[in-house]
């Protein structure tokens, strides 16, 4: 026990001194779970860790040399045009806008102290935050930098040590303790991996839909676009506002007309309905079982405490506290039939 | 188990324990059967865990989650009676127990103790239906081999109860 208290108080200073590297240390360990499978293919194989991990490794990096090579250029192309382009069109939206508004205070001068005039909303928004100097803009670099290292160095080492690591904690467990401590771990595991593999694999063919689809309706910038909507697929219910949003301004801003929103929506509409009949059943499956209620509130609470990434790791953290309870209650009430079990045997002796 | 078919100067990239683990499976009555591709895999899924001399692995009682199956030492099957304990059965290395948990979540019908430094290869139930789900001829292979199992248990405990009504009292 006292091993037990002294490792976790250990832990918890290590992690609070360490607080800079938990964000690549949990990158790393959604990485280490998204290869889970591969690594189990090649254990089957009777394969050497260290060899399986870094053949695995060499081929992601060479995956990612053939994507560079081929849809790489595309993408920098589109990034460097919208870049290009965006403190003009930001300016059109806002003449669009003020337009519309001066307008309707023509029609309602009521509205006049509601309605902001003249104030260059969307140009503020996207164009006015260039990094304030030199400095940060380095800085920003420096922890990109850091994550695109440090993220695969420590899948690596998590990969090749796990069965060590694994081994050396159960022989540390109470023995009586083991089988009921570890099934709790190793259910939350199953869950966890499979819904990291689940989001992951929905997000890329929501994705390549939603890239397909934009550029089938023939909206500018469909491979950052359909990017975007892959990536943002991560996050429950804002998600898909978020890019669906997104590809409706960018259709605003080229002036594709009423008639181009329209389609932009129902693409996204029909992507979402096809994502959660077809695509999700099959992906996440029955990996997540959370109330909606609970999804969208563990949401909103990530949100709030940790922005983005909070909204990311939302639903697994709520998965992870709803099957832990769960499973401890029913460990509760098998022990209390036990008990009553036992007691009535002695009632009956 | 690939160790005969790599040629020499690829075996250093064979982890010796895992090239191990398949075939001792393969002699459980459990697995018997179970061709080697399907081995492989499920002997990545068992846990390892070494037991003192006299640790309890489970209690009579306790909620069933998962499979042992005996590397090195033995394990005493142990039940709690009006006279005190009573060994049921000793097993040895190549031996499974527990197998019951890998059907449903019943408390244990009895005790396990290591009798001796005891090397324990685990397999959970929820490690065991995730291979199922993906492999249904793992499933089948098990499932008529753990019903083997049980019948003979059925048999051996039909023929303890005649043995004790013939016993005179």
């Amino acid at each position: 026990m006292k091993f037990w208290i002294v490792s976790i108080v250990g832990i918890a200073v290590l992690a609070w001194l360490a607080r800079g590297l938990l964000l690549p240390a949990f990158l790393a360990m959604m990485l280490a779970y998204l290869l889970s499978p591969l690594v189990g293919w090649t254990d089957a194989l009777a394969i050497r860790r260290s060899v399986a991990v870094g053949a695995i490794f060499s081929a992601i990096l060479l995956l990612g040399l053939l994507f560079g090579l081929t849809i790489g250029p595309r993408v920098v192309a589109e990034t460097s045009t919208l870049v290009e382009r965006l403190p003009a069109t930001a300016a059109r939206v806002d003449q669009a806008l003020d337009r519309a508004i001066a307008d309707l205070l023509e029609a309602a001068p009521v509205a006049k102290n509601v309605l902001p005039h003249g104030e260059g909303w969307i140009s503020k928004l996207l164009v006015s935050h260039p990094p304030e100097d030199v400095a940060e803009f380095f800085e920003h670099m420096g922890h990109i930098f850091i994550l695109v290292i440090l993220v695969p160095f420590f899948a690596f080492f998590l990969m090749r040590d796990m069965p060590s690591i694994i081994t050396g904690i159960m022989n540390r467990l109470p023995p009586q303790h083991v089988e009921t401590s570890v099934a709790v771990w190793r259910e939350l595991n199953g869950v966890v991996g499979r819904y990291i593999r689940g989001v992951v694999l929905d997000g890329l063919v929501v994705g390549t839909l939603a890239a397909l689809g934009l550029w089938a309706l023939q909206v500018p910038y469909p491979l950052l676009l359909g990017i975007f909507a892959g990536v943002a697929n991560v996050i429950p219910f804002v998600g898909p506002l978020l890019s669906g949003t997104a590809a409706t301004l960018v259709v605003l801003v080229h002036a594709m007309g009423l008639g181009g929103v329209v389609r932009v929506l129902v693409l996204f509409v029909v992507i979402k309905v096809v994502d959660d009949t077809v695509i999700q059943p099959l992906t996440i499956g029955r990996s997540v079982h959370l109330h909606p209620a609970i999804l969208l509130g563990s949401v909103v609470v990530g949100n709030h405490t940790l922005g983005v990434l909070g909204m990311i790791i939302a639903v697994p953290v709520a998965t992870i506290v709803q099957e832990t309870v769960r499973l401890l209650l029913q460990h509760r009430r098998t022990l209390a039939r036990r008990g009553l079990r036992s007691s009535a045997e002695r009632m009956v002796g | 188990m690939l160790e005969r078919r790599v040629p020499r100067w690829l075996a250093w990239t064979i982890d010796p324990e895992q090239a191990r683990r398949a075939p001792f499976l393969a002699h459980s009555p459990l697995f018997a059967g179970l061709p080697r591709r399907l081995l492989g895999r499920l002997s990545t899924r068992f846990l390892e865990k070494t037991y003192g001399p006299g640790d309890m692995i489970f209690h009579e009682g306790d909620p069933g989650r998962a499979l042992f199956v005996i590397v090195s030492g033995t394990v005493e099957i142990i039940r709690a009676t009006a006279r005190g304990e009573h060994v049921l059965r000793k097993l040895n290395a190549g031996d499974a127990f527990g197998e019951m948990a890998l059907i449903d979540d019943a408390p244990r019908s009895g005790g396990a103790r290591a009798a001796e430094e005891t090397r324990l290869l685990i397999l959970y139930k929820t490690d065991f239906d995730a291979l199922m789900d993906s492999e249904a001829h793992i499933a089948l292979v098990i499932m008529r081999n753990l019903s083997r199992l049980l019948a003979s248990y059925a048999r051996q405990n039909a023929a303890a109860v005649a043995r004790a009504e013939s016993e005179p009292l």
